[in-house]
């Protein structure tokens, strides 16, 4: 048996066809990306070597700081809330045996819907004389223009993008939080309620530290996915009004598909990628602890 | 019989209010896109007078839904196939035959779950367009696929190494080849979860528009979320059919989910326990 499942052949046949398309469409490309990224490059002349200047550009691009501000903000934003919101409702939701999985699977379900139609939808929502607002002036309330005013540091958009992002995703966290604390076992919780916890103490006490890696891994996939962000904003504003509600993705896909920059669109993208990691490991870092015995 | 307590009650109301956030923006949607456009604002809220199917039919034809939906069908049901195959390949010679590199390969492709898409679109978009693979479904299956592949691998080696591996030495004493032990005995044994991978692979490709709107700029090759991006926009001023265009864009997931959405579940958290 040992030689059948040494047999070089066939490790090559099973290994082949997934390892030559990995390397040529995601690991090739890569460097390739980060040598355009040192490269003038756009839709008519080949690249040409130009050293930092894309990163230069980078750092007087207007529009490029509002699009870091902005996904710092959804960062921030759908870490904090999706950590909460999807504890939260993990925790009504394993204390609850009647009507759990239809609850938990109505808020699910936007994760699976396309986040271009969702955006679409809240976009008509949020639209000057649709959705909420008629459901406002029948209350007799101008609503306002929820996806276009400019106003205050974060703009109204930035909140309205945000929360209907917390709406579609917060079902993902919620899920996993539920996975992890029903793989608790009930001889903790009831050794608990003998010492005289009360259902919110043994939540902090026995629940909290054992999702603790849960934590670590529903943030990261939330960190990466609010930095690659793009469906929900290309469909509510188009990065619009004026630029300001613009994130990294759009921007990119702005700068290398309509005025066709590759060169500094691959500088967008290198940007993206680190980010990507760095966030990641400083939550592994700072939320990841050694794993208990459950 | 069991107690009912003030705490129960207090959270199944904000349950029921949480339900009502989530299913209302879905059935408003559904409502008025069975309304005429008039209605729309003389009649907001209210159940259509006379539902009309015009504004699905006028997305579905003029709005070039129809043939966005057969490409999109196209599309995930061959990436689904590929990745299922091509994933549990690699995931078998990474969990089951001996060789020095399976732990490291299976590093280099779980560092594919970490890549944004974004960053390989210049490249990819390049490249493709050199050799005539943008404007072509199969210029999006590749990517579509490849990025598939992490996922799949990384969920079916964990069903390959959890195998007894008594099932492997049987077949070999009655003279199987490798590919038969492979292909007869434990792919059907693995059929749980090249489903459940499968399901994930469908909807991430179904829904995805980044890709599909930089590569496919002809109005017959486009696939579901970018002929509908395109439907339905500012110089649009039918909502009613733009309204019934989104509704066909998510009923297919709605359905596949209502389906099984235990195996998604599953599949989610099979993904996300990376460890």
């Amino acid at each position: 048996m040992d030689k059948l499942l040494r047999n070089k052949k066939a490790i090559c046949v099973f290994m082949a066809p997934a390892f030559i398309l990995f390397t040529f469409v995601l690991f090739i490309p890569i460097c390739q990306s980060v040598y355009y990224s040192f490269c003038d490059y756009n839709a008519l002349t080949p690249p040409k070597f130009i050293g930092l200047e894309n990163y230069k550009t980078l750092l007087s691009d207007t529009t490029l700081i509002i699009a870091i501000k902005n996904s710092i903000f959804f960062l921030i934003f759908s870490c904090v809330t999706q950590l909460i919101m999807g504890l939260f409702l993990a925790a009504l939701l394993t204390n609850i045996d009647k009507g759990r999985n239809l609850f938990k699977n109505i808020i699910y379900l936007p994760c699976v819907l396309s986040s271009a139609a969702l955006g679409l939808l809240w976009m008509f929502i949020f639209s000057p004389k649709l959705g909420i607002n008629q459901l406002l002036a029948k209350l007799g309330i101008e609503g306002p223009l929820w996806l276009m005013d400019t106003n205050g540091y974060i703009i109204l958009p930035m909140w309205v993008i945000a929360f209907v992002a917390l709406w579609q995703y917060v079902g993902q966290s919620m899920m996993l939080y539920m996975a992890q604390i029903s793989g608790i076992s009930k001889s903790l919780y009831e050794a608990s309620y003998i010492d005289g916890c009360n259902k919110v103490k043994s939540f902090r006490y026995i629940t909290l530290p054992l999702i603790r890696p849960m934590v670590a891994t529903a943030m990261s996939l939330n960190a990466i996915g609010s930095l690659k962000f793009f469906d929900l904003i290309f469909n509510m504003t188009e990065g619009g009004p004026n630029h300001k509600t613009e994130v990294l993705a759009t921007h990119l896909y702005q700068q290398g598909f309509k005025y066709f920059k590759y060169g500094y669109a691959s500088a967008i993208g290198v940007l993206l990628l680190v980010l990507c990691l760095i966030v990641t490991a400083f939550i592994n870092k700072v939320v990841k602890t050694e794993q208990y015995e459950m | 019989m069991k107690k009912i307590t003030i705490p129960k009650i207090l959270i199944y109301v904000f349950l029921i209010i949480m339900a009502v956030i989530y299913l209302a923006p879905l059935f408003w949607v559904f409502n008025v896109s069975f309304k005429t456009n008039a209605e729309i604002f003389t009649a907001p809220f209210a159940l259509p007078k006379a539902p009309t199917f015009e504004n699905f039919a006028f997305a579905w034809t003029a709005g070039k839904l129809g043939i966005a939906t057969l490409n999109s069908f196209i599309v995930c049901i061959i990436t689904l196939a590929l990745s299922m195959v091509i994933g549990s390949m690699a995931a078998f010679g990474i969990a089951r035959m001996r060789w020095k590199l399976a732990k490291l390969s299976l590093t280099y492709f779980l560092i594919g779950m970490m890549i944004p898409v974004h960053c390989v679109l210049i490249p990819l978009f390049t490249r493709f367009a050199k050799v005539g693979l943008t404007n072509s479904l199969v210029g999006l299956i590749l990517p579509y696929l490849t990025f598939a592949l992490p996922i799949t691998i990384f969920i079916m080696v964990g069903f390959f190494e959890s195998m007894p591996n008594e099932l492997i030495e049987s077949a070999c004493i009655d003279g199987a080849t490798i590919y038969e032990i492979f292909f007869k005995v434990c792919l059907p044994l693995g059929k749980t979860g090249l489903f459940v991978t499968g399901l994930m692979t469908f909807i991430a490709n179904w829904n995805e528009l980044l890709l599909a709107m930089v590569f496919i700029s002809d109005d017959m090759k486009k696939t579901l979320p970018v002929s509908l991006s395109k439907f339905v926009g500012p110089y649009n001023t039918n909502y009613s059919q733009m309204f019934a265009a989104i509704i066909i864009a998510i009923i297919p997931t709605i359905v596949v989910y209502c389906a099984f959405s235990n195996q998604i579940v599953d599949g989610l958290t099979a993904g996300a326990v990376k460890g």
